[in-house]
């Protein structure tokens, strides 16, 4: 029994790796179709990942070691990330009481080496790009607190796995709660993988960039690791919002899994009509965006405490 | 059923037919009958020729007696001005304001009662309301930036204030969790006599939120502003009806809530809260008096001065409550005066600035004297009304547990009276002269005779102090747990 | 239920701290009236009659219909910009909602141990009432004054119900017929403003002083 959990954990595990670029394609994809584009194949984030297997990794001549380990500690860092998410009912590989807080400072981590290997290259855009993305994450890491962490507060666990089994679905209020919990963790993850009214993924101008600025002077297997895990940091926040809407009643592994394909594909369109319809936002409207996103963690956390 | 539709109906009726009818003068006319039989009848009940009875929401009692024939009175003599303040020439913008002005008065009158004699928090709110939603349009009776920016102020501030008190009567219900009235109406004799039982803490909050709600529209600081702005822009007609009516049917709701703390433990606090609102706005008019630039401005806040020595009097209670009660009276009388004789010099004169008014005597020597006249009937000379009541006001104070209070208020009337004095003496007299105002011979209009009754009733009212007055507000105070 | 829509109805609130469009406001003042009607039919659902519905009817009419509408109207009629001027920043308006939200919360949980009332709808009308008077405070366009007061006038409603006050129907209908009045007369002096002051913000107002 003990070994079947494991197994399932790691099928998990690898089900994100490999799924990770798909999700950024078939986001790509319905977007190029709902603004009357054919678009690239779903798979193309796997061509373009086997494309920068193959090129050389120059580094800027003023770069110390940071740049050269900065993306390896990404990767990783982010995957551990990802395995402590559950999908669907499996128990995931990492999952122990206060996971909660390392899932969030592992991201953290993640963040912060970006930073330091963009500022490490020591070109001026690099480094614009590091303070906004250090700036916007100032906003964007109260998010995650007051809307995963109000659940975690209600529930009383501070297991990422308890957390999402402990959501049960009978009270009217708790649903609108999830709704609205949800509403927020979009807003996160539109921040945090720099999706469309926060950060443009697809602009060329470097002055309006925030993540793609920092990643500009990396190339071949470097380019690679950092591609690999933004795609995954998108997927991981796909599942955090698609784990709100697990528990419709049955609570079985093959409902969950359904209910993962269905959600995450839902999650898809919503990210793609979202980057349709919405153009970038100005810089100095991103902080607010963000803190709204807060009040609706802090609003939550407000109701559910004072509830009689 | 006959007191009901003579003091709602009719003006009710009158105000529609005042839509239909073209003319100014049949309005008119219509208009003042419904007054003049509005005002016999609020005699008629005071006097206690006859018993009213009135349905459901409304009901009498000695302090609604008092307010009513006030309000019956002011209304009366503003009516019979308005004509022949219509007929003055304005600019042609203005004509507009001539269409709506008694239907908005005859609405104001229907309103104005139905605050007064309300027997019930919400209708006395929703009331209160249509008083202010009334009076508006009449404050953009000129139609020119200065009226319309005062329009937008008063409206904007007393709605919102008028909100606040609605939160106030919305804690009153709560203060009534677990007592008998729960989950029962908001009527004011209910609360009157189950007050002990209330939750003090919702009280306190109650007696607040409505007390400075409802400040906005009496005009007590510091939410005097719009208040202000709107006597001191509007036709003189109409700042009369502000100050000698309007005022005091805001301060009838202060004054309900007044008695529910009476028996409770949140009287002192009240009465602390009352003293502050009076003690500022006399303050306020203190202030403002020594740079004030324009006649109506000033006559405005002496308007707060006064109404702050009201409720400065009801917060101390005892005698000076009664004193307070007699100030009403008189100061709405008084006002009536004061507006309708600086309406003729503003006529003339075409301007509210004071530096450009001089010589009033000379070249309007009928209102010139009785606006000097009414001066002195404001500052409490004798032998008219107010010096009365001010007396009682300030016995109240020296014997109540606060007479340090009678200091700063003495100090600062002393200098109210001396700039207002000042002011109004070089617009009486003054050397320089205006070539620009022909000297001719004024008439005697319907305006003077008004204000010549109005001067002779403030006197006699004083002197002879009839009993039915003295027992109606020996009533009130009882009612109020006064004894004297 | 009551605590349901007491949500979506802060939401509204956050959404009017962030948003920088006239439009916007006019949208949220339909949305909370939607709520407010769907708050009081809610208890008439079991036991129906139509005499009940009177009143819901008539917030709805006045309060998602007519108000909306003549806003609409007055901004098309006198060609307002599409946006809402604010005196301070919205990232800071924002904040400061969150704060006196959480402040009115608490101080409502601890009141409602001593007092008989429902603590989320009671603590939303509240805050809506902050809001409402912040929003007069710190946005420049008269117009927005004319929303903001709405809000104020929404929250006090929610509160109403939230205190369990039956005031009579009469009466309930005259406060919104006053409130549909104020919002007419405010609307009549907005288009005066325009013409005569040339300004649809506070600026424009400074005319009278000592």
């Amino acid at each position: 029994m003990e070994l079947i959990t494991t197994i399932k954990g790691i099928i998990s595990l690898l089900v994100i790796l490999g799924l990770a670029p798909v999700f950024s394609g078939l986001v790509n994809k319905l977007k190029a179709i709902f603004t009357g584009k054919i678009g690239a194949p779903i798979l193309q984030p796997y061509y373009d990942l086997k494309r920068l297997l193959k090129k050389e990794t120059i580094n800027s001549g003023s770069s110390s070691f940071i740049s050269n380990i900065s993306p390896a500690i990404n990767l990783v860092v982010v995957i551990i990330a990802a395995a402590i998410l559950p999908i669907g009912f499996a128990r995931p590989m990492i999952s122990f009481d206060g996971d909660i807080i390392l899932f969030a400072y592992l991201l953290g981590l993640a963040r912060f080496f970006q930073i330091l290997a963009a500022m490490d290259i020591g070109s001026s855009f690099e480094g614009m790009g590091a303070a906004r993305e250090a700036a916007f994450s100032v906003f964007a890491e109260p998010i995650f607190f007051f809307t995963l962490g109000s659940i975690a507060f209600i529930s009383g666990l501070t297991s990422i796995y308890d957390i999402y089994h402990s959501i049960s679905l009978d009270n009217v209020s708790y649903i609108v709660f999830i709704i609205v919990c949800s509403i927020s963790v979009f807003i996160l993850a539109v921040s945090e993988c720099s999706r469309m009214p926060v950060d443009d993924p697809n602009t060329h101008l470097e002055l309006t960039m925030i993540h793609e600025v920092m990643i500009l002077d990396n190339s071949g297997i470097d380019l690679f690791l950092y591609q690999y895990s933004s795609y995954i940091k998108l997927f991981i926040y796909a599942m955090l919002e698609t784990s709100f809407f697990y528990p419709f009643g049955v609570k079985s592994y093959t409902v969950g899994i359904i209910i993962f394909i269905v959600v995450i594909t839902a999650l898809s369109m919503a990210l793609a009509i979202v980057e349709t319809i919405t153009s970038r936002f100005k810089m100095k409207n991103i902080p607010q965006y963000l803190l709204f996103a807060t009040a609706i963690g802090v609003l939550n956390l407000l109701i559910y405490t004072f509830t009689k | 059923m006959l007191e009901f539709s003579i003091l709602f109906i009719i003006p009710l009726i009158t105000a529609v037919l005042c839509y239909f009818l073209k003319s100014i003068r049949l309005q008119y006319i219509y208009s003042l009958s419904a007054g003049l039989l509005h005002l016999i009848f609020t005699l008629l009940i005071f006097i206690g020729w006859y018993k009213p009875n009135l349905p459901f929401f409304f009901s009498f009692d000695s302090l609604s007696n008092l307010f009513l024939l006030i309000l019956s009175n002011v209304y009366f003599w503003v009516v019979l001005v308005s004509f022949s303040y219509l007929k003055r020439p304005v600019n042609s913008k203005a004509q507009d304001g001539k269409k709506y002005y008694f239907l908005l008065l005859n609405f104001y009158l229907f309103a104005n009662t139905s605050a007064i004699l309300s027997n019930h928090f919400g209708m006395y709110w929703v009331s209160a309301e249509a008083t202010t939603l009334s009076i508006a349009p009449l404050i953009y009776y000129y139609r020119n930036e200065e009226a319309l920016e005062a329009m937008w102020k008063y409206l904007f501030l007393v709605s919102v204030g008028i909100a606040f008190a609605f939160i106030g009567i919305l804690f009153l219900t709560l203060s009534a969790n677990g007592t008998p009235l729960e989950s029962h109406q908001l009527f004011y004799t209910e609360f009157i006599k189950n007050a002990s039982k209330l939750n003090p803490v919702w009280l306190k909050a109650s007696f607040i939120f409505i007390f400075v709600g409802l400040s906005t529209k009496i005009g007590i600081a510091p939410m005097h502003y719009g208040d202000v702005d709107a006597t001191s822009n509007s036709p003189s007609p109409i700042a009369a009806l502000m100050s000698g009516s309007l005022r005091i049917t805001a301060l009838i709701g202060v004054l309900r809530i007044f008695q529910i703390v009476r028996p409770t433990t949140t009287f002192e606090f009240a009465k602390i809260i009352l003293i502050i609102g009076g003690l500022l706005s006399i303050l306020v008019a203190f202030i403002f008096m020594f740079k004030v630039n324009n006649y109506k401005r000033m006559l405005a806040y002496s308007s707060v001065e006064h109404l702050g020595i009201i409720v400065l009097g009801i917060g101390i209670g005892g005698l000076a409550f009664v004193g307070a009660m007699y100030h009403i009276a008189y100061n709405s009388l008084n006002k009536l005066v004061l507006f309708f004789t600086a309406g003729n010099i503003h006529r003339v004169f075409k301007t509210r600035e004071i530096k450009d008014v001089s010589s009033v005597l000379k070249i309007l020597p009928w209102t010139g004297w009785l606006f000097m006249l009414s001066f002195f009937a404001i500052s409490a000379i004798p032998p008219f009304g107010i010096f009365f009541s001010e007396l009682m006001i300030f016995q109240g104070i020296l014997f109540s547990d606060r007479p340090w209070l009678l200091a700063i208020t003495m100090f600062m009337l002393l200098f109210i009276f001396i700039n207002m004095g000042k002011t109004i003496f070089n617009m009486l007299y003054g050397g320089k002269e205006n070539e620009a105002i022909t000297n001719e011979n004024e008439s005697f209009e319907v305006i003077h005779f008004a204000t010549i009754v109005l001067l002779i009733l403030l006197i006699t009212i004083a002197v002879i102090s009839p009993d039915i007055l003295h027992e109606n507000i020996l009533n009130i105070s009882k009612d109020f747990g006064f004894s004297l | 239920m009551q605590n349901v829509l007491s949500i979506l109805f802060c939401l509204s609130l956050f959404y009017l701290a962030v948003t920088s469009r006239v439009k916007a406001y006019v949208s949220v003042l339909q949305f909370q009236g939607i709520l407010l009607t769907v708050l009081i039919v809610f208890p008439f659902i079991k036991h129906f009659s139509v005499f009940a519905l009177i009143l819901p009817a008539t917030l709805f009419i006045i309060k998602v219909i007519l108000i909306p509408r003549y806003i609409n109207r007055i901004i098309i009629n006198l060609d307002i910009k599409r946006t809402i001027d604010p005196t301070i920043q919205q990232f800071t308006f924002l904040l400061l909602i969150i704060f006196s939200m959480t402040l009115i919360f608490t101080t409502s949980n601890i009141l409602s141990n001593s007092t008989d009332i429902e603590t989320i709808p009671f603590a939303s009308g509240f805050s809506a009432i902050v809001v409402g008077i912040f929003v007069i405070i710190f946005r420049k366009k008269l117009i927005i004054h004319v929303a903001g007061f709405l809000v104020l006038e929404n929250g006090i409603f929610l509160f109403g119900t939230a205190v369990v006050s039956e005031l009579p129907m009469m009466i309930e209908i005259g406060v919104l017929l006053d409130v549909f009045v104020v919002v007419f007369l405010m609307g009549i002096a907005l288009n005066r403003i325009s013409s005569t002051l040339s300004g649809f913000e506070v600026t424009s107002l400074d005319r009278l002083k000592d």
